[in-house]
């Protein structure tokens, strides 16, 4: 506090040691002050040193750009979901795009892991009223099976007797769960007189026309 | 964590595992141990998402988990092991020169999956040499089996931790998470396993259209159902040993640079003795006898008994302190000093980096105030026969980097300004961390570029890599030379330029990350070997 009242008058500012100590002599000219921060790119005064080139160092390259390529193709390598676009398209069905519900592609020992890691996948038969996997082939017998269903309920719910529809949902959800398929087909057939696949309620009529051309109409 | 390895801690595992490992990774690591609900809270991310991420940080040793108090189990990222990602080329390098291909394929395998058992290695390994083989040739399981085991025994590879076996299952349910656990003595020890087989090779004629062929394949492979002998047993790379022999090899150059070839082997054949016996922070080797050393001498040296007293005398004598003297018996007791011998290293990656950025005379300033470990500003002058204008500017600029630090000594009590010395010195320990902070800002300087360079010509590439697909596509189904000339030109001679700069850009990128990795190496086994003698 005393020498500050003391060193004005000066022609530099006083500082709080002997200046010379750090070696600025009497009369010297400071720097500016800097009124911005340093520049991004200051300008290099010198140039880099060459990179090591060599066969090893050749090889070590190409391993590193080998194994950023393969990492990105294992199945550790968690891409975001793709995002929905702004109108759903009948494709999107048909193409599964990740794995099921979100589930991991690899096979962890679920035994070191904690338990709270595993994603349960939701059961079969859920997806299948949910979502229609494109496995056609195996499903056709599978699909009759619900078409027949969907027919005979909607017919029934025209003379309906509530007994009865609730016997037939409740051997609906039997069926999902357990799949017996068989059995349930022929239980259904018998309480109809009438095997439903052959049913034609003649809605189709007048379109089959166009196939034949040979044979009149009548 | 400073925010520099933050940073390329998230660079990196953005570009191996994707964005949303890296955000719940960079969140672990940001905030140390946290529950899975915390976890998914935070980073706004699903919780399907956030156990997805964490079973593959998990599975590559990234994060651990710990059951806590009341069940809860939390999650701990490991940051130092992230930054190893960088490293992964050069580990996978050296198990080519020590192994050859087969070891590079093994430990290329367990670095790419974390952790593997034993024959889920083997069997993939034999399958991707017997790709590269010639036709009718296939890769036997017991070779790889072999390659494996030598891995195993020179410690290049260890086992995980193993979950308990559980003997009494009637203590409530079980925990949530396992607690594993590893004993010294099993880490190295390989189960009696009989891998009979061959590797299999992917024939083209399965790769047709029908989907057929591929779908029988799995069911077939599913259909064994033998267990695994060795289930549960996994292994990991030991990066530790890695350093351990990165380590070896820069002393070795070293010596190499400075004597000559003869006393680098000599050195070289020390460390060889002592790889086993010295625990991996020890600050030096065990004391090895001088008839020791001349008994395990590589073949191919014959040099006298004399004349290897005489290297080792040298060698002791030489003012690095490389190799040490540390008794009389045996025809003389040496020791390498390894702390000693990691501290030249870094001072000298700190000599060189002084003078490549400001300057020969600055190095000899640097180099001096190294020597002197003190010295007043005049003193400085006068010592390096440098003009005093020019002297102060240098010792300034390195002072702002902060390669330089000021130490004052006060003359009295009341430290007056006026009446204290202040004198330059350099902190190494500290001048190696700042220079190893900026080495990771370089790093991510490095990825973030090259990363901007590829985004900017992706157009550019995924057009060559369609024509490419085309023209290999073409010659398959056997195409004339015309054809394929036309295809070619459908990259013009101004986008071929673009590509080629962009591939030297690259590879430029690259390669500097890999030598500032070396770098990296360096100052970080010389901090860690200080902070172990404290």
């Amino acid at each position: 506090m005393a020498s500050r009242g003391g060193g004005r008058g000066c022609g530099r500012g006083q500082l709080t040691f002997n200046v010379e100590a750090v070696g600025i002599g009497k009369g010297d000219a400071l720097p500016p002050p800097t009124l911005q921060p340093s520049p991004l790119f200051p300008p290099l005064e010198f140039r880099p040193v060459p990179l090591p080139s060599g066969e090893e160092g050749e090889y070590v390259l190409a391993l590193k750009q080998e194994l950023r390529g393969a990492m990105r193709q294992l199945p550790y390598f968690i891409r975001p979901a793709v995002p929905k676009r702004d109108v759903e398209r009948y494709s999107d069905k048909y193409q599964m795009s990740g794995p099921i519900d979100n589930a991991i592609d690899w096979n962890p020992d679920w035994r070191r892991l904690p338990r709270e890691l595993k994603i349960r996948v939701r059961k079969l038969q859920k997806e299948r009223t949910t979502i229609i996997l494109p496995k056609r082939p195996l499903k056709t017998t599978e699909d009759k099976e619900e078409t027949i269903q969907k027919l005979e309920t909607l017919e029934k719910k025209e003379e309906e007797v509530t007994s009865e529809e609730d016997e037939e949902k409740e051997e609906e959800e039997e069926k999902e769960e357990e799949e017996e398929e068989e059995y349930d087909e022929e239980e259904h057939e018998e309480e109809t007189d009438y095997i439903m696949s052959y049913f034609d309620n003649g809605e189709d009529f007048g379109g089959d026309s166009d196939d034949n051309m040979d044979e009149a109409i009548y | 964590m400073t925010q520099a390895e933050i940073k390329l801690c998230s660079l990196l595992l953005q570009e191996h595992f994707g964005e949303i490992v890296e955000k719940i990774g960079v969140h672990l690591i940001r905030t140390g141990g946290q529950p899975l609900r915390v976890i998914a809270h935070d980073t706004g991310t699903s919780l399907d998402q956030v156990k997805k991420a964490l079973c593959v940080l998990i599975q590559h040793n990234l994060v651990i988990h710990q059951v806590h108090k009341r069940g809860v189990v939390e999650y701990e990222a490991q940051c130092s092991r992230v930054l190893r990602m960088l490293r992964y080329p050069r580990y996978i390098y050296t198990a080519k020169t020590l192994y050859s291909d087969t070891g590079e394929l093994i430990v290329e395998e367990l670095l790419l999956n974390g952790k593997m058992t034993m024959s889920a290695v083997v069997k993939k390994v034999a399958d991707r040499l017997t790709e590269t083989m010639e036709d009718g040739k296939t890769m036997d399981y017991a070779e790889v089996s072999n390659t494996f085991v030598r891995l195993v025994d020179t410690h290049f590879v260890q086992r995980c931790p193993l979950v308990p076996a559980t003997e009494n299952s009637d203590t409530g349910p079980p925990p949530p998470a396992p607690t594993l656990v590893i004993n010294e003595k099993d880490m190295y020890l390989v189960p009696k396993l009989s891998l009979i087989g061959k590797g299999k090779r992917r024939r083209s004629s399965d790769e047709d259209a029908t989907g057929e062929p591929k779908a029988k394949r799995p069911k077939q492979t599913t259909d064994n159902k033998e267990p695994i002998p060795d289930d549960g047993i996994y292994w990991q790379a030991n990066l530790d040993r890695f350093h351990q022999h990165f380590r070896d090899q820069a002393i070795v150059s070293a010596v190499a640079n400075r004597m000559d070839q003869t006393s680098s082997e000599i050195v070289r054949t020390m460390l060889r003795m002592s790889e086993v016996t010295t625990p991996s922070g020890a600050p030096f080797t065990q004391p090895l006898s001088s008839n020791e050393i001349f008994r395990s001498l590589p073949v191919g040296y014959n040099i006298s008994k004399q004349v290897l007293d005489q290297y080792l005398t040298l060698l002791a004598d030489d003012p690095l302190e490389f190799v040490g003297k540390s008794g009389d018996s045996g025809g003389g007791m040496y020791v390498i000093n390894l702390h000693k011998a990691l501290g030249s290293l870094a001072t000298a990656t700190l000599e060189s980096v002084v003078q490549e950025r400001f300057g020969s005379r600055c190095a000899r300033i640097f180099r001096l105030v190294l020597q002197k470990k003190h010295l007043e500003q005049k003193q400085v002058e006068d010592f390096a026969m440098i003009p005093a204008k020019e002297a102060k500017d240098m010792l300034y600029k390195m002072l702002s980097e902060n390669f330089i630090s000021l130490q004052e000594i006060p003359k009295t009590p009341d430290h007056a300004p006026s009446r204290t010395f202040y004198l330059y010195t350099v902190s190494i320990l500290s001048a190696a961390r700042m220079l190893l902070h900026r080495c990771y800002k370089s790093v991510a300087n490095l990825i973030e570029r090259r990363q901007f360079e590829t985004k900017e010509n992706k157009r550019l590439l995924e057009k060559s890599q369609r024509v490419e697909a085309i023209i290999a596509s073409m010659q398959a189904t056997g195409a004339e030379e015309a054809q394929l000339q036309e295809i070619e030109e459908m990259i013009t001679a101004p986008e071929r330029q673009q590509l080629e700069t962009l591939k030297r850009n690259v590879n430029k990128l690259d390669a500097c990350e890999i030598q500032v990795d070396e770098t990296i190496f360096l100052l970080e086994s010389y901090i860690e070997s200080t902070m172990k003698r404290q």
